[in-house]
């Protein structure tokens, strides 16, 4: 008996044959990048238990060239995460009997705001005392 | 029968609502955490992360949760999407070593904050 020989479509590298797929994938590609962001503020919670000099030993690592970099790709996976968090919101969440659009540009304006506070208060808690 | 089939609840809307709050907690906010925590403050733009603040911070309960709940839920949401994207992608079957991962750092993130 011979093998029965089906045609079988080729799965490899499937994300780069369409836009869509593209997007897909760089919104669930940046969650490595947020990872990594979670993990990099683990390790400074880790460097500030050990004591001042420690802490410090981090804060120097946070200011190489290659740290730097590495946040500045972290900012921009951020930003993917953003826009296409609230591009998919009017999709998850109920029915709200507002435009698509008008969600999304809302929840990107309301995270740009809140990200303003953030670094407000950061600013404000550098100051204070 | 209808026991058994009520016995088996799925614990994946748990994970799911982790991956949530974590993604709405990123969405809001991480744009402003990256820029203060990894390049204002580093740079020397901002004092805020200076040793004193950050362990001032860190020291009062309100600084422990935000940093317990922006660690931890970041690391939830991210862990659940990067599990999809290895099976989708890779076909790589990483969901449960991710979860053990995501819950050892969760672990890990609350014993530091609460030795500080």
């Amino acid at each position: 008996m011979s093998e029965i020989r089906t045609y079988r479509r080729p799965m490899g590298r499937w994300w780069t044959k369409n836009p869509t797929y593209r997007r897909y994938m760089a919104r669930e590609a940046s969650s490595f990048l947020l990872f990594a962001y979670a993990l990099t503020l683990l390790y400074g919670l880790w460097r500030l238990s050990q004591g001042q000099a420690a802490y410090e030993g981090w804060l120097a690592w946070l200011a190489s060239p290659f740290a730097i970099f590495l946040h500045l790709l972290m900012l921009l996976g951020m930003i993917v995460h953003t826009v296409t968090w609230f591009e998919v919101a009017p999709k998850t969440m109920p029915k709200t009997g507002l435009p698509e659009r008008a969600i999304t540009l809302g929840g990107v304006a309301a995270a740009a705001f809140a990200s303003l506070v953030v670094v407000a208060l950061a600013a404000w808690w550098g100051t204070s005392r | 029968m209808v026991g058994d089939l009520a016995m088996k609840r799925s614990n994946e809307p748990f994970f799911w609502l982790l991956f949530g709050a974590g993604g709405m907690v990123a969405a809001l906010i991480g744009a402003g955490l990256v820029l203060t925590t990894g390049l204002l403050g580093p740079l020397g733009a901002t004092r805020a992360m200076d040793y004193a603040r950050a362990y001032a911070f860190a020291a009062h309960p309100l600084g422990k949760l935000v940093l317990f709940g922006v660690v931890a839920l970041i690391l939830w949401h991210s862990v659940h999407r990067m599990g999809e994207v290895l099976h989708d992608a890779a076909h790589v079957s990483a969901a449960i070593p991710l979860r053990v991962v995501a819950a050892l750092a969760t672990v890990a993130c609350g014993w530091l904050l609460l030795s500080i």
